[in-house]
């Protein structure tokens, strides 16, 4: 693992030199860096200046400047919200689900279609599992509301084993299964891509001697090709856990009724109904501050935590 | 080696869409110049005769017809009326929520549409930060048409909308002069099944046990769902009318409980109704879906000659009846339900004079915009243009039959969305009335026959409130109040069985508990002053 960075290390001088200099001497991957800089101040930092508004009564006909200061108005108002606590445990116990259910999935997926030795096969399965992510949860909402319905595929199979019918999207206890059922099924066979890259990266020596040292294809699986795959799997997950609080508005709101939003409303969906629908946009701006903040701490400490697990395990 | 064979083909495959499509839109670009040339020569003689027309962007509700774009054959039609340039785009509706996103973004982005048709209470907040145009010494001046059209009552309510408490007019009303909404009941049902129409509750329940079990619309199969509604506890007014609990297309009003002006939402009346209606779903005898149904998926079940009671306008029901003979060949007789009462209760149907607010205009100091606008309300107002108004453009909304202009039926695909629908605003029983037998025609006669006979039935059953026109500013800061959030959710778990009707204690202390009390009390305040 280890070689890759080593070889780019060596590529470069070691010598201290001021930055002016080395812009000089580096200046084609300088260019070559500009655009991306440019992008993210353009749409990444510039908009940032924008939370300002968090701490104001902001009124779009009175502009950023115009508006009247609030202090920390919103964030109390928002603590203070008699549901602050439903929203913020649904919004955890979901982001849970999501780091432990549905991350692991794509992971276990590409060591298993990476052991199909039929490249047809293979190429079936893997094209399959992508499609739904192309799909949008607009789309996917229906199909499940239409699956659980009362004429639907969930309750045709229930009917058959003699079980009642049972509209699920109206159920609580439903609901949090849905969504981690839905976001695999859409989700995981496009998170594989990472991962078989990774594999296809795999110096196929290593297996040769491993089968000569007489590891079974488990083994070699188990020692070879996961452990090759876990700086990848690292990385993907400090930048998976930065967005911990920021579930995904598409998916819960289109599986959301209000019989499941005991269980399902979270920060996102408050944010649609107080920002999008009511116009408040200071209020809203203080949730997604909020939001960013706690993940900046969560991507901090992991990060800190993967350095302390492997060297060089963390983002830097 | 494959992989450049597959990139090459691809791009091929690209270029070669792209020429056709770009061949698509040459001769496209044909039609528009064509169009265009048209268009420049009808405006020049329309300048001949009208001199400049300004150009105004209205938005309202558009459930699925094509935009009014500047130069289409609405746009001079309307041009030719009213000497305003009127320019609709098209804004997906979606029961107000697609719309008012739609809307609070281009208010956000500063391009507020020059007159529009505000939605969930939106305008308190617009009218406190100066957005809207004060109409107060605008519209007698200008636009006497409306001014003298709608009653000075209905003005002084206006007035009272003011957040700023200083008496001026923002907003222009929805006035509905009679009942417009009320419960439906399929006749011809009754009929199959020798059943009289029920006078009492426990007859309307005999009823729907009937619908549920004896197959009334004869197909042999168990499909039918005696009644129903919509998500959101939307749509049921014909059960919750029957404890008197004041609703308008499921939101919950404000009216006399106990004496004083209460939400009926936290009434006893609710409680009461919401147990009854739970146990209708325990036993199945309301649609099992009924929480999860849009408005798509319930009207289907309704025109595909399931349901056998509902609540709807009974001026709209010659388009189910229309639309379920279409579908399965079936000529039903849908006919008003007349309000029944729970015991202890008196039932009827709410009756809003004053249901929300049909325009606003955005604040400008453009004088030229401003006479524009001003032009346009007076034309809209003005009631010897909404026959045209209604029958539209003759070949798109309307045909020559017998030297009258009468209505095509209803087509999203190639019909213009109606801008300006005075009469669905300002709207009276005479007048729709007069539309109606306009409609009937040989082949719809049937079915058209049974709205207006409903709408003349309707009038039976309904009753005004105290809340009528209460302005949206009561509810303040109180966003979840106003969106009724809680309310909804308590509702649909209660009516599902998933809480029991105890927990609706829990839901008025929550609802008080959450804002509910300033709001009552700014409601009251608001009562107190118009009815002084």
């Amino acid at each position: 693992m280890p070689k890759k960075n080593s070889s780019a290390y060596i590529s470069l001088p070691k010598s201290k030199t001021s930055l002016i200099h080395n812009i000089k001497k580096y200046w084609p991957y300088y260019v070559m860096v500009l655009p991306g800089v440019i992008f993210f101040l353009m749409f990444k930092y510039v908009p940032m200046l924008g939370s300002i508004i968090a701490f104001e009564d902001y009124s779009v006909f009175k502009g950023i400047l115009g508006s009247p200061w609030a202090g920390l108005k919103h964030f109390k108002a928002l603590f203070n919200y008699p549901d602050f606590k439903r929203i913020f445990t649904n919004t955890l116990l979901l982001g849970l689900l999501k780091t432990v259910l549905i991350f692991p999935i794509p992971v276990i997926l590409s060591l298993m279609l990476n052991e199909v030795k039929n490249l047809k096969l293979k190429k079936v399965i893997q094209t399959s599992i992508y499609i739904p992510y192309f799909l949008s949860w607009v789309i996917v909402g229906g199909l499940i509301f239409d699956i659980f319905g009362v004429g639907g595929l969930f309750n045709n199979i229930r009917n058959a084993f003699g079980m009642d019918t049972v509209l699920a999207m109206q159920k609580e206890t439903w609901f949090r299964p849905i969504y981690v059922i839905s976001s695999i099924w859409k989700d995981a066979g496009w998170g594989t891509v990472v991962y078989l890259a990774a594999i296809s990266g795999v110096d196929p020596s290593l297996y040769e001697s491993a089968a000569m040292d007489g590891a079974s294809r488990f083994g070699r699986m188990r020692y070879i090709t996961f452990p090759l795959l876990i700086p990848t799997i690292l990385t993907l997950f400090l930048l998976n856990i930065g967005s911990f609080l920021e579930l995904g508005f598409d998916q819960v709101f289109n599986l959301l009724t209000p019989m499941t939003y005991s269980v399902g409303d979270i920060f996102d969906t408050y944010v649609y109904r107080m920002g999008i629908q009511k116009a408040q946009y200071s209020l809203t701006t203080a949730v997604g501050l909020f939001q960013s903040v706690i993940g900046l701490f969560l991507v901090m400490t992991f990060n800190k935590l993967a350095n302390k697990f492997s060297d060089d395990g963390g983002l830097w | 080696m494959k992989w450049k064979k597959s990139i090459s083909m691809l791009c091929m495959g690209a270029l070669l869409i792209t020429s056709l499509s770009g061949c698509g839109s040459k001769a496209d670009n044909k039609n528009e110049t064509s169009n265009e040339k048209e268009n420049t020569e009808s405006s020049v003689t329309g300048e001949q005769n009208s001199g400049d027309v300004t150009d105004i962007e209205v938005w309202g509700t558009n459930t699925g017809y094509l935009p009014v774009e500047k130069g289409s054959q609405l746009y001079n039609f309307y041009k030719d009326l009213t000497g305003v340039g009127v320019i609709q785009p098209y804004v997906e509706w979606n029961g107000g929520t697609t719309y008012q996103e739609q809307l609070n973004l281009r208010i956000a982005a500063g391009e507020m549409p020059d007159i529009f048709t505000p939605v969930g209470g939106m305008e308190a907040g617009l009218i406190e930060s100066g957005a809207l145009l004060d109409l107060t010494d605008l519209l007698p001046k200008y636009a006497p048409n409306l001014w003298n059209l709608i009653p000075a009552k209905v003005w002084d309510v206006m007035r009272a909308n003011d957040p700023s408490g200083q008496g001026r007019i923002y907003t222009i009303p929805n006035v509905i002069n009679y009942g417009r909404n009320g419960g439906m009941i399929r006749q011809d049902w009754l009929d199959a099944l020798n059943l009289k129409m029920p006078e009492t509750q426990e007859e309307y329940v005999n009823v729907l046990r009937a619908f549920k079990n004896d197959d009334p619309n004869g197909n042999g199969i168990h499909d039918e769902i005696p009644t129903g509604g919509r998500a959101e506890a939307r749509w049921m007014e014909h059960l919750f009318g029957m404890y008197g609990v004041a609703t308008w297309e499921g939101y919950p009003q404000w009216d006399i409980y106990d004496g004083k002006l209460t939400y009926s939402a936290v009434t006893p009346n609710m409680r009461d109704a919401l147990e009854w209606i739970a146990s209708l779903y325990k036993e199945g005898l309301i649609d099992s879906e009924s929480l999860l149904n849009d408005k798509a998926a319930w009207d289907g079940k309704i025109n595909s000659n399931l349901v056998g009671s509902w609540t709807h306008l009974p001026q709209e029901a010659y388009i189910s009846a229309e639309t379920i003979e279409k579908t399965t060949g079936v000529k039903p007789n849908i006919v008003t339900l007349p309000a029944l009462s729970a015991p202890g209760y008196e039932g009827y149907y709410t009756a809003m004079n004053i249901s929300g607010i049909s325009y606003v205009v955005a604040n400008t100091d453009d004088e030229e915009k401003i006479q524009a606008v001003m032009k346009y309300l007076n034309a809209w107002a003005d009631k010897s243009l909404w026959n045209d108004y209604y029958t539209g453009v003759e070949g798109m909304h309307s045909k020559l039959i017998d030297g009258k202009l009468k209505k095509l039926p209803d087509d999203k695909k190639s019909q213009q969305n109606l801008v300006m629908v005075p009469y669905n605003m300002i709207a009276d029983l005479d007048f729709m009335t007069q539309m109606l037998e306009g409609e009937k025609t040989p082949e719809r006669e049937w079915a058209v026959s049974q709205s207006i006979r409903d709408m003349q039935d309707n009038q039976k059953y309904v009753k005004s409130i105290a809340g009528d026109g209460i302005p949206s500013s009561v509810y303040g800061d109180y966003s979840d109040i106003q969106n009724r959030t809680l309310y909804i959710e308590y509702a649909s778990k209660i009516i599902i069985g998933e809480y029991p009707i105890e927990k609706f204690d829990e839901f008025v202390e929550k609802w008080y508990a959450s804002g509910g009390e300033e709001v009552t009390k700014k409601a009251r305040a608001w009562y107190d002053s118009v009815t002084k």
